[in-house]
């Protein structure tokens, strides 16, 4: 078979993986980005005890593997903590949420850090001015200071999100027939074709990649206000 | 709160000591300015007067003292600053306008989210602020298409619009550009002739003699000497106002 056919041949098969892929990645970079902005605002906060909790989870997360932290949350967290309440992951969504979990907790630590220095970057002054005239912190934050900071911190996002949707790659560990499971199964039936399977999975992941760093070239253009 | 000539007191500073850490940089000042005064700190780099400004609406904690400003003591813990500084314009020495709003936008904001305005009434407010400072033709560009003279026209017009009783000026010509600093003093002496209450930390020996009601020199922490703005410019007592003033005159 050449490549052309087993790609018609298995694009049922890819389509319903890549959907997986999509649900994953989409999934876990909204929980993520709730998870940086709050983590993040706590780093930047001027509680110390929110500091050090930010610290930490941070330090955490980026001092240890993704496949590790999905091995926790999945075996780990059911046999830790579930099981004892005679609960499984079964009841709260199955493997696929534990990814979710497992995902988001990961690109949210990074996620952090990007918001954290996104705020930072942002000139005191604008905080001042502010502040300054009346509105209280959050509202400053969210009116005057992180809007400001998103432009900052675009390309690092967009950086993180590509991470995030080629990590998804990494809960197959898991036995999520995601994209990149989902070619090793096929391989297991085409022997002798074993290159263009994996080739046709990087295919995928790439044009997901490139259509989301096009998008965000083009929303970068739009924030770049008169200038 | 009304002094000995019965005039309102707006700001009563009573031994306001400010530190950063071990260095005291206020050490017991003691200020009080009547509604409608326009009183100018002048004094050298690093003897405290953008400091004490800041103190007024709080942008520095405050170590020691009291500060009451429009009848609010904001020392005290329970005061709700936010509401305090709604009456209290601050225009910065870097203008500090928000790059990613219009100039329209920047002078609406507060009023909106505050919920003092409708954005269709804060935009009139708006447009009629431009207007005092000649930019109406400006309200719908960004700030970095402003000259720097432009910017702190934009500057002032936002702190207006929340209808402020007092206004702060923190070294508000310090950044301009020489050819630039005469329109925005024209708008600072338009707004001291139309009764606001005005402190201002500046350089501008001519505006001060020429606006102030009332001339206060700092060093080191401490008031060393206040007046009537010609008879101190002329006849400067003290010997640090003395040589202070024989090097910017």
């Amino acid at each position: 078979m050449n490549f052309i056919e087993l790609f018609q041949q298995y694009f049922p098969s890819f389509s319903t993986a890549l959907g997986l892929t999509l649900q994953l990645a989409l999934a876990s970079l909204i929980c993520a980005s709730i998870i940086g902005i709050i983590f993040g605002m706590f780093s930047v906060s001027k509680n110390k005890i929110l500091n050090i909790i930010c610290k930490i989870y941070v330090d955490i997360i980026r001092g240890t593997p993704l496949v590790v932290q999905v091995f926790i949350m999945y075996y780990g967290v059911a046999g830790a903590f579930l099981q004892p309440m005679d609960l499984n992951w079964d009841d709260f969504g199955g493997p696929f949420m534990a990814a979710v979990v497992a995902l988001s907790l990961n690109a949210g630590a990074y996620m952090a850090e990007i918001v954290r220095g996104g705020i930072e970057s942002v000139d005191k002054g604008q905080m001042e001015a502010a502040r300054s005239l009346g509105l209280p912190y959050g509202k400053a934050m969210s009116k005057v200071i992180l809007p400001q900071a998103i432009r900052t911190m675009l390309p690092s996002i967009i950086n993180q999100f590509i991470i995030s949707i080629k990590d998804t790659s990494l809960v197959y560990a898991i036995g999520i027939r995601e994209l990149t499971m989902n070619s090793q199964i096929i391989t297991a039936n085409e022997p002798t074709s074993v290159m263009s399977i994996y080739v046709m999975a990087a295919i995928y992941y790439l044009v997901i990649c490139t259509i989301l760093s096009k998008v965000a070239n083009i929303v970068e253009r739009k924030l770049s206000y008169g200038k | 709160m009304e002094n000995k000539d019965n005039k309102k007191v707006k700001v009563q500073v009573k031994g306001l000591v400010k530190s950063f850490g071990e260095l005291e940089v206020l050490k017991g000042m003691d200020l009080e300015v009547a509604d409608g005064e326009v009183v100018c700190l002048i004094g050298p780099s690093g003897s405290g007067k953008s400091t004490f400004l800041r103190c007024l609406n709080r942008l520095e904690t405050i170590t020691g003292g009291e500060v009451v400003v429009d009848g609010f003591d904001i020392t005290d813990k329970g005061t709700d600053i936010n509401k305090v500084r709604e009456n209290i314009g601050m225009v910065f020495q870097h203008f500090n306008l928000f790059p990613h709003k219009t100039v329209l936008e920047n002078i609406t904001m507060a009023p909106v989210q505050l919920k003092k305005m409708t954005l269709d009434e804060a935009k009139t407010v708006g447009r009629n602020l431009l207007k005092d400072v000649g930019l109406e033709e400006k309200a719908d560009v960004y700030p970095a298409q402003l000259s720097g003279g432009q910017k702190q026209r934009v500057a002032i017009a936002r702190a207006l619009a929340m209808h402020p009783d007092i206004m702060l000026f923190d070294e508000p010509t310090s950044a301009l550009d020489p050819e630039m600093v005469g329109e925005v003093l024209n708008v600072m002496k338009q707004l001291a002739k139309n009764g606001m209450t005005m402190v201002v930390v500046t350089h501008e020996m001519g505006f001060a003699r020429e606006v102030a009601d009332r001339i206060i020199f700092m060093d080191g922490g401490y008031i060393v000497e206040q007046g009537e703005p010609h008879e101190l410019l002329a006849n400067p007592k003290e010997p640090r106002t003395i040589n202070f003033l024989n090097q910017v005159l």
